[in-house]
């Protein structure tokens, strides 16, 4: 190793035998686990049993009767959803899936292996839902004790729901479907995590996971209009909460305030305002983001429901959506499910270019991705990717809408026509096989630091790669999650790479009409060319 | 007495506990919902014209019923998931081929494929031609006296390499219940005991023929007679074989069947195209815009005040 590295993080190994993996551990490491939830957000979702509790006491304070509910609740979601009760059955212990998680790879805690964290419940359903499993240990089966509980929690928040040990299952065992249903059972005898609880909390409230306020969103939007306005010398109005307008926009609400997502959002005003889109922002549904689906069905539900309510109530024909991984998992595969979309939304056709998006014809949803890349494959838009001259690109496909959506070569397609400089990432890191940031899934806090960056090596030693290699400078990615994650990350890494989103390069390369000679990008750092 | 036992009851027996079984399975999976439309994509989707799909996209991401047809026939026959196999090595930070798991997988699936191929002879009358026409391919005639069946030395080699990965690879150690061991065991006893059978302590083939078709047209007493003529070693065999068909459908070799409900695997991905319905989708339950109106109701006036619009405070 060259000595760049810094700190020394040992990884190390352990296999036991079958027997100690089942026993539970109760043992929680400082950086591993999630602090329980705050009683006013689980007092205002109306969560049972809502208690002071801390995972670290010996008494959870859980329930009376909480095994019993946590049986029957057990036995509801195997009849509820068929994925849960196939993937208890059928699992043939091959390992196919094991190195396929970067928690494990990072950790070497073989529980963090997809097999072996499945096989956390899979034995207590063995336990109290076959015949085999009256015979116990013998069978892989294990009594449901506290302990087990606590083992559950421990480790279904040691899960980013990323899906990547899906891919490589030949039976498409989906573990992040598996933890998801974990996360709901615990919910249902009151143990629950406190980050994502907070923004489900602020979002079911106030529209967004941030909790802004309307005139907090106006505000921001407002800000990134004078920044719009010192760089290209354009004064953009924008839209918010207008009747009538023909598309809805909702972006993730970390766009609104955080970096490096405040450039994206940059981007987003400077192009709908360049075409001259008749679009609005709203306030009511002003998160595309849902930390909902982190913990369960109604949850996921309850924040998504607002966006096709606010499109039937400002009466647009369609809606658009920014840059976010686990958004976009919830709109392409949940939101049309979990709520009938609105008789008065209208297919999803382009003003500008006329094409209709015949992939998102029920759900009248589309990324903006698509859109842009439809915008610049008919050449609506003047781009000069020579602007784009500073950075070296490589992309980052968020697990999300890259296993769960398939949308790979749409951000590809817009950002060879916006830089000049790009380079992929080693073949088995990216596309459907790439690697989590280390933080989704409810990751996102600090309480687990340890876990994230750990989580995150495979990914940072892949950029690492392309790094030394090609000199990328640039990790472009559309994920919110991951523009919050990445820069921690990189910097754990010492790996000197800025982090953005496509729109951010987007609105670098858009040559706007009566814009003044622009000195710096988005950033407001100076441009550089390369020839 | 053996052969009453072994050759007429337990198969009876064990043939009612696996029919019974596997569809009781079936229907135990299929009563359950399916929620949501979650199929893992692995290829690009289809969105518009001009971005392409390759051939692989088109089943690693299918988005009609044909191409998710296509993919799970790839599932079934070629095992696509294990081929995509890597292993993660940490002191190399890089992966490794480990497509070796796919390749003992295939060798020893569609081994055991062949000899139950092969198997239909025995109560098949007459036996079908390609039946005969795969025996005879594969034993390699006028090499060997007796003929040797490839697949039938192959699959004893295919299920130790599957065994020794769970006994010599630690990783695979770790993950391996007693039950996974046993599987393979079974099934390493029961192929044993067939090519023993075949090779060195020989049986009567007519009289096993002769019970297996008098037990299929339920013909018990002459099912009787020839149990009692066939010689013991057969019945080590058909008894573990009975075994494993009792065994099948409550153990983790139902993922042969299984597989068929997986819903990250059976599903297109055209979730935005075709709306997907949950029989037991709950009703909203939050805040309404009203509510919203009401509760941040200044606010809100100022943007309409405004025109539902912002603009940058230019100086
Ligand atoms: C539709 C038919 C089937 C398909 C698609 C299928 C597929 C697979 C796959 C992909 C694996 C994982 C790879 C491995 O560990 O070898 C596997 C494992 C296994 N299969 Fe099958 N299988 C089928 C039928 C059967 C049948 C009928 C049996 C036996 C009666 C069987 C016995 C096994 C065993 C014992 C293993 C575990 C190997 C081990 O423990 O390492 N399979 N199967
Ligand atoms: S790859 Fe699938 S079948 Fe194999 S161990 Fe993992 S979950 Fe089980
Ligand atoms: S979904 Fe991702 S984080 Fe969870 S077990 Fe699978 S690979 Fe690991």
């Amino acid at each position: 190793m060259e000595k760049h590295v810094a700190e020394k993080v040992r990884i190390e190994q352990r296999f036991p035998s079958w027997r100690e993996l089942l026993k539970p551990t109760t043992e929680f490491k400082h950086g591993y686990y999630h602090y329980p939830f705050r009683i006013s957000d689980a007092k205002y979702l109306e969560l049972p049993f809502v208690r002071e509790w801390n995972p670290l006491d010996k008494d959870w304070k859980l329930p009376p009767n909480w095994k019993e509910i946590f049986l029957t609740k057990m036995k509801e979601y195997l009849e509820k959803f068929r994925s849960f009760k196939l993937f208890m059955d059928i699992c043939v212990r091959c390992g196919a899936c094991a190195d396929k998680c970067h928690y494990y790879i990072g950790t070497g805690d073989p529980k963090n292996m997809p097999v072996a964290r499945a096989e956390l419940i899979r034995s207590v359903y063995r336990r109290y839902f076959t015949p085999a499993g009256k015979l116990g240990k013998i069978a892989g089966a294990r009594d449901l004790t506290e302990d087990v509980i606590k083992e559950l929690y421990y480790y279904a928040y040691q899960c980013s729901l990323c899906r990547r040990c899906s891919v490589f299952c030949p039976y498409g065992i989906d573990t992040a479907e598996v933890t998801w249903i974990v996360r709901m059972l615990l919910k249902e005898i009151g143990v629950v995590h406190r980050f994502s609880l907070i923004s489900i909390a602020s979002s079911a409230r106030t529209g967004n996971h941030l909790g802004l306020l309307p005139g907090g969103i106006a505000g921001a939007l407002q800000s990134i209009a004078e920044d719009i306005y010192n760089l290209t010398g354009i004064e953009i109005e924008v839209p918010i909460n207008k009747k009538g307008a023909e598309i809805l926009f909702v972006a993730p609400s970390a766009d609104y305030f955080a970096t490096p997502h405040w450039y994206v959002c940059m981007g987003y005003l400077m192009l709908f305002h360049e075409i001259g889109l008749d679009y609005t922002w709203s306030t009511y549904a002003s998160e595309g983001g849902n930390f909902g689906t982190f913990i369960s069905y109604e949850l996921a539900q309850k924040l998504n429901a607002k966006i096709y309510q606010e499109a039937e109530r400002l009466g647009v024909k369609w809606i658009l959506g920014g840059e976010c991984g686990h958004m976009w998992r919830d709109k392409h595969q949940y939101l049309a499910t979990m709520n009938e979309p609105p008789k008065t939304l209208e297919d999803p056709v382009s003003p500008i270019t006329g094409t209709y998006f015949e992939n998102a014809a029920s759900t009248k949803m589309v990324h903006i991705a698509e859109f842009v890349a439809d915008l610049i494959a008919h050449k609506k838009l003047k781009l000069d990717p020579r602007r784009n001259d500073k950075w070296i690109v490589t992309l980052h496909d968020a697990c999300n809408y890259a296993r769960a959506m398939g949308l790979l070569e749409e951000p590809r397609y817009v950002i060879k026509n916006v830089c000049r400089f790009f380079y992929e990432m080693p073949e088995h890191t990216i596309r459907e096989k790439s690697y989590c940031c280390g933080s989704g899934g409810g990751l996102l806090t600090e309480e687990v630091m340890d876990l994230r960056m750990r989580g995150g090596m495979p990914r940072a030693m892949a950029l690492r790669e392309v790094h030394r290699k090609y000199g990328v400078n640039y990790l472009c990615t559309l994920c919110a999650i991951d523009k919050a994650a990445f820069p921690h990350l990189l910097e754990y890494w010492r790996l000197p790479v800025a982090v953005g989103g496509m729109m951010e390069l987007v609105g670098n390369a858009l040559i706007m009409k009566g814009e003044k000679e622009r000195t710096t990008d988005l950033r407001g750092e100076p441009l550089i060319r390369r020839d | 007495m053996i052969g009453i036992i072994f050759g007429v009851i337990i198969p009876y027996i064990a043939f009612a506990i696996f029919v019974v079984g596997v569809v009781y399975k079936f229907i135990y999976w299929a009563k359950s919902a399916v929620p949501l439309k979650i199929p893992t994509t692995s290829g690009q989707q289809k969105s518009l014209k001009f971005i392409k799909r390759t051939i692989y996209d088109r089943f690693d991401s299918p988005y009609t019923k044909w191409e998710t047809a296509v993919r799970m026939i790839l599932e079934i026959f070629a095992f696509r998931s294990l081929l995509k196999n890597t292993r993660y090595y940490l002191d190399r930070l890089s992966q490794r081929d480990a497509r070796w798991l796919w390749l003992f997988a295939i060798l020893f699936h569609y081994c055991l494929l062949l000899v139950l191929i092969r198997h239909t002879k025995f109560f098949l009358e007459p036996v079908p031609s390609f039946v005969e026409m795969i025996s005879e391919l594969e034993a390699f005639k006028g090499v060997f006296i007796p003929s040797v069946y490839v697949s039938g030395v192959t699959i004893i080699a295919a299920l130790f390499l599957l065994w020794f990965r769970r006994i010599f690879l630690s990783r695979e150690r770790c993950i391996s219940l007693p039950s996974d061991h046993f599987a393979l065991l079974l099934l390493l006893a029961i192929v044993i005991s067939g090519n023993v059978m075949r090779y060195f302590i020989k049986v009567d083939i007519s009289a096993v023929k002769g019970l297996l078709l008098s037990l299929m047209a339920f013909n018990i007493p002459q099912a009787v007679e020839f149990a009692n003529s066939i010689e013991p070693m057969f019945y080590i065999h058909f008894a573990l074989g009975s075994f494993l068909l009792a065994y099948f459908p409550f153990s983790k070799l139902m993922h042969a069947g299984g597989i068929f409900f997986s819903p990250t695997r059976n599903m297109p991905n055209n979730n935005r195209a075709e709306r997907h319905v949950n029989p037991w989708n709950p009703p909203y339950k939050g805040i309404t815009w009203q509510e919203y109106y009401e509760a941040y109701k200044d606010q809100l006036d100022e943007i309409a005040e405004s025109g539902y619009k912002v603009k940058p405070e230019v100086l």
